[in-house]
C-alpha cells in the first residue's frame, strides 16, 4: 500500500499548527478523485488532525508515518 | 525509526465518527488579550477548511485590535512571563500572526467578521477606522441571528 505514488505533494515541514492541516485542504480543493495527496510535516499535532480531517472529510488515509520527526501522510482523494 | 510520543499513546487520537460537523461556528472575541486573538485565528482557519461557516463578534476589549490603527499585543499581568515565551517561540516557528490566521480563514472559507457597534462608538470609533478584514459594523442582535444554529464560543 505504501509504495502507490503521489500525483500532489506538499512540504509542511517546519510550519505549525494550523498550517499544515490549511496546505493539504488548498491542495485537496485542486484536487480530483483518484489523486493521491502526499504531506510531510513536523507539526506534532499535525498525526491527529490529518486523521480527523481524512475521517469528516470520507476520504481515504493510505498511509500515516513517522520517521526522524517527520510525518508523512498519504491521503487518497476519494470524497470530491 | 523513532517512536512519536502519539505513538506512545501521550496524544489525543481523535474520535473516528462520520456524523455531521457542526452547522456553523460562532467566535465572540472579546477579551482582546494576545492568547484569545492567536486562539481565534487557529479555530476560524481550521473551521473554514472543515467548510464550516464561521461568523466572529467582535466587541468590548477586542475592538481596538480590528482599527487600522492596532495597538500593542497584551497578556493580563499574571501571564506576562507566558505570554513573552510563547511570543517569541511562535516567533521562531513562523507562526503566522492572529491576523493573518484570519486573513488565511476567510480565504478558505465563509468566514464573516462582525464589529460591534456599541463598543465601537463607546470607544470613540469612527467607522472610517475600521480595518478592511471587518466585513460589517451590526448590533448583536445580527449576530446572533446568524449564529442561530451554531456553536458558539466566547474568547
Amino acid at each position: 500500500m505504501t509504495d502507490v505514488t503521489p500525483t500532489i505533494s506538499i512540504d509542511a515541514r517546519g510550519i505549525s499548527c494550523p498550517g499544515p492541516l490549511t496546505n493539504l485542504i488548498k491542495a485537496y480543493r485542486k484536487a480530483k478523485n483518484g489523486d493521491v495527496i502526499e504531506v510531510l510535516a513536523t507539526d506534532p499535532g499535525f498525526k491527529s488532525d490529518v486523521k480527523a480531517w481524512v475521517e469528516r472529510t470520507g476520504n481515504e488515509l493510505i498511509s500515516l508515518t513517522e520517521e526522524g520527526g517527520v510525518i508523512r501522510a498519504l491521503i487518497k482523494v476519494t470524497a470530491r | 525509526m523513532r517512536r512519536s510520543l502519539s505513538d506512545q499513546g501521550y496524544f489525543y487520537h481523535p474520535i473516528h465518527s462520520s456524523g455531521d460537523l457542526m452547522k456553523g461556528f460562532g467566535i465572540v472575541l472579546y477579551t482582546g488579550r494576545a492568547d484569545s486573538l492567536i486562539l481565534a485565528g487557529v479555530l476560524a482557519q481550521t473551521a473554514a477548511g472543515y467548510d464550516i461557516p464561521v461568523r466572529i463578534f467582535v466587541t468590548s476589549f477586542a475592538t481596538p485590535y480590528f482599527m487600522k490603527d492596532k495597538p500593542e499585543l497584551r497578556a493580563p499581568k499574571e501571564f506576562e512571563d507566558l505570554a513573552q515565551r510563547m511570543m517569541a517561540g511562535m516567533a521562531s516557528m513562523g507562526v503566522d500572526s492572529w491576523y493573518e490566521m484570519l486573513k488565511t480563514a476567510k480565504e478558505l472559507g465563509d468566514v464573516k467578521i462582525f464589529l460591534c457597534s456599541m463598543t465601537m462608538e463607546a470607544l470613540g470609533y469612527s467607522k472610517e477606522q475600521v480595518d478592511p478584514i471587518v466585513d460589517d459594523v451590526v448590533g448583536a442582535a445580527t449576530f446572533l441571528a446568524e449564529v442561530s444554529e451554531s456553536q458558539v464560543v466566547f474568547v
